[in-house]
């Protein structure tokens, strides 16, 4: 910090980044280059898809909440869900009225809490509750100290502040990617996700022709970007974010359709497809 | 009839496809515009340029204001300022995460929400936040005027830098966004310098003011130091309405309302 005397005043508070415009990179850099504390090294983050696996209702769902439930004595976890169909409906009306990107951004995430109450009230006698975004980001410490599990909204807060796309007007910022970054601002011990194929295909398994679909057991995420395929079980902001995480190395997405493959997961078995950061 | 044909397939792509297939993202390109408040102005009140230097910046910013608020609604985002500087700082030291600081950074620009409010309030002005910004359309028709904090809501969500930990989407993002999503007729950036300049104009004597510019050539230069965030030049790459914005000084009294008549008072930033 090299700024004349005459420019500081008793107006400002004396700290490393007084005056700055937090912009230049080399003024900015020696005030803020100490590694990044895990607050949380003991979470798990495990994201329920809508399309994937909330709407497919009770054969779906209630197994999936029997194998959380027996995974409570080992792991504390937060359980981030998704919108599903209801989001795809709803965006359909809006943009018909020529809503914004930010007005569909809330109005999505409302429907992602609403599958979260859907969760949490399963598992209520677990002692597992819904927790709004204040809560998750204030009080997820108290609350996993008293029960091993919290459900959230998958949707990150953006809502009407959503960042308009590059292309079109369907919100960016989605349930994979609020997973992600709440794990990563946590310094959470594994990110799952849990959807209802195997991982990563190079083509859709379920239209492409036999042999066609190649199965990615473990892929670096700026690969995965770069390989362009056409439709991924994972939104692509959370593979462009991997290359800046300072905590999640790696994210899996496993098949919460298998019994068994989320326990797994949790416990850091490789039953899905790993991305990893690559960048 | 061609639109009718144009919805029908955008809403049978949404229940069938993936939400980033390109076809359907496509699609919803084609989905019409709505303005929701397309005569709301959005007036950034810088916090480090202007509200930390107290009375002499802001009461006459106040006074220019008021009046102008007779003649067009103002939604006045506020910036976060020196207290904001002490927190990244000591909370970077501290090894705390990108999250944490957006979080405890956003109190300060509701701290100088709260202040601008209060000098405002007389003459029937609210501060809103969150929730409140369901009741904006009665404020601006009412009132004429809202004060909020500018900083965005993302909290443990926000964006973690390439480097370091400072949140990269604050005040600048977040009031730009407000205008973007609303439809806005104006976005303007009052801070205490004509405009941008080729270098920090407080410790560079050769900096240069830039009167008018845009986002690719902004980017392009790849200054070392900017006026605005960075990353906004990126959101506004993708605007539909905030594709240009003013950045201005607001010690010289007059250039607000000027601004807001549409005049070329300071530093035109336009998004192709």
């Amino acid at each position: 910090m090299t700024s004349p005397d005459h420019l500081f005043s008793s107006k400002d508070v004396p700290s490393s980044l007084m005056r700055q415009t937090l912009l230049d990179r080399e003024l900015v850099r020696p005030a803020t280059d100490r590694p990044v504390i895990r607050l949380l090294p003991w979470l798990h983050v495990v994201t329920i898809g809508g399309r994937s696996i909330m709407d497919r209702g009770r054969d779906a769902i209630l197994p999936l909440v029997e194998e959380l439930r027996a995974a409570f004595a080992k792991h504390r976890m937060l359980i981030a869900t998704g919108p599903g169909i209801r989001a795809r409906h709803v965006f359909g009306v809006a943009l018909d009225l020529g809503m914004p990107t930010g007005v569909l951004a809330s109005l999505a995430s409302t429907e992602a809490e609403q599958n979260g109450h859907i969760i949490a009230a399963l598992l209520a006698q677990d002692g597992v509750s819904y927790l709004p975004h204040t809560s998750v980001s204030h009080q997820l410490a108290v609350h996993l100290s008293a029960s091993p599990a919290a459900v959230s909204n998958g949707f990150p807060p953006y809502e009407l502040f959503e960042f308009p796309p590059a292309v079109g007007k369907i919100p960016p910022h989605r349930t994979d990617t609020g997973a992600f970054l709440i794990a990563d601002a946590y310094g959470a011990a594994r990110t799952i996700y849990v959807k209802d194929v195997d991982g990563v295909y190079t083509r859709d398994p379920a239209t492409a022709a036999d042999g066609d679909a190649k199965f990615l057991s473990r892929v670096g995420a700026a690969e995965l970007l770069a390989m362009d395929l056409r439709s991924l079980p994972i939104d692509r902001l959370v593979l462009d974010l991997m290359a800046n995480a300072k905590h999640q190395e790696e994210i899996q997405i496993v098949n919460g359709l298998t019994r068994g493959n989320v326990t797994k997961a949790l416990r850091g078995e490789h039953v899905g497809t790993i991305i990893y950061k690559d960048s | 009839m061609a639109d009718q044909e144009d919805a029908g397939a955008l809403q049978s792509l949404l229940m069938s496809r993936s939400l980033t297939d390109a076809e359907l993202l496509e699609a919803s390109d084609t989905a019409p515009d709505y303005a929701i408040l397309p005569d709301a102005n959005v007036v950034k009140i810088g916090g480090q340029s202007l509200i930390d230097r107290g009375r002499a910046a802001i009461y006459p910013i106040v006074e220019e204001l008021v009046r102008a608020k007779g003649e067009h609604q103002l939604m006045i985002g506020t910036g976060a300022g020196t207290r904001a500087r002490h927190l990244y700082a000591l909370a970077a030291d501290l090894g705390l995460p990108t999250g944490v600081l957006t979080d405890i950074g956003s109190a300060v620009a509701g701290q100088n929400a709260q202040m601008l409010g209060h000098l405002m309030a007389r003459h029937g002005v609210p501060v809103v936040g969150g929730a409140g910004f369901g009741a904006l359309a009665l404020y601006l028709s009412e009132c004429g005027a809202v004060v909020f904090p500018g900083m965005p809501p993302y909290d443990m969500w926000q964006h973690v830098p390439s480097e370091g930990v400072i949140p990269p989407y604050r005040t600048d993002s977040g009031c730009w966004v407000v205008a973007e999503v609303y439809g806005a007729r104006s976005m303007i950036f009052v801070k205490d310098e004509d405009g941008l300049y080729t270098a920090n104009p407080k410790t560079d004597p050769d900096a240069k003011l830039i009167e008018s510019t845009t986002v690719d050539e902004l980017i392009a230069m790849d200054l070392p130091d900017l006026v605005i965030e960075r990353p906004l030049l990126e959101l506004m790459r993708h605007a539909r309405y905030a594709k240009t914005i003013q950045v201005i000084n607001g010690l010289k009294p007059g250039l607000i309302t000027r601004a807001l008549a549409g005049e070329h008072v300071g530093t035109l930033i336009t998004a192709a």
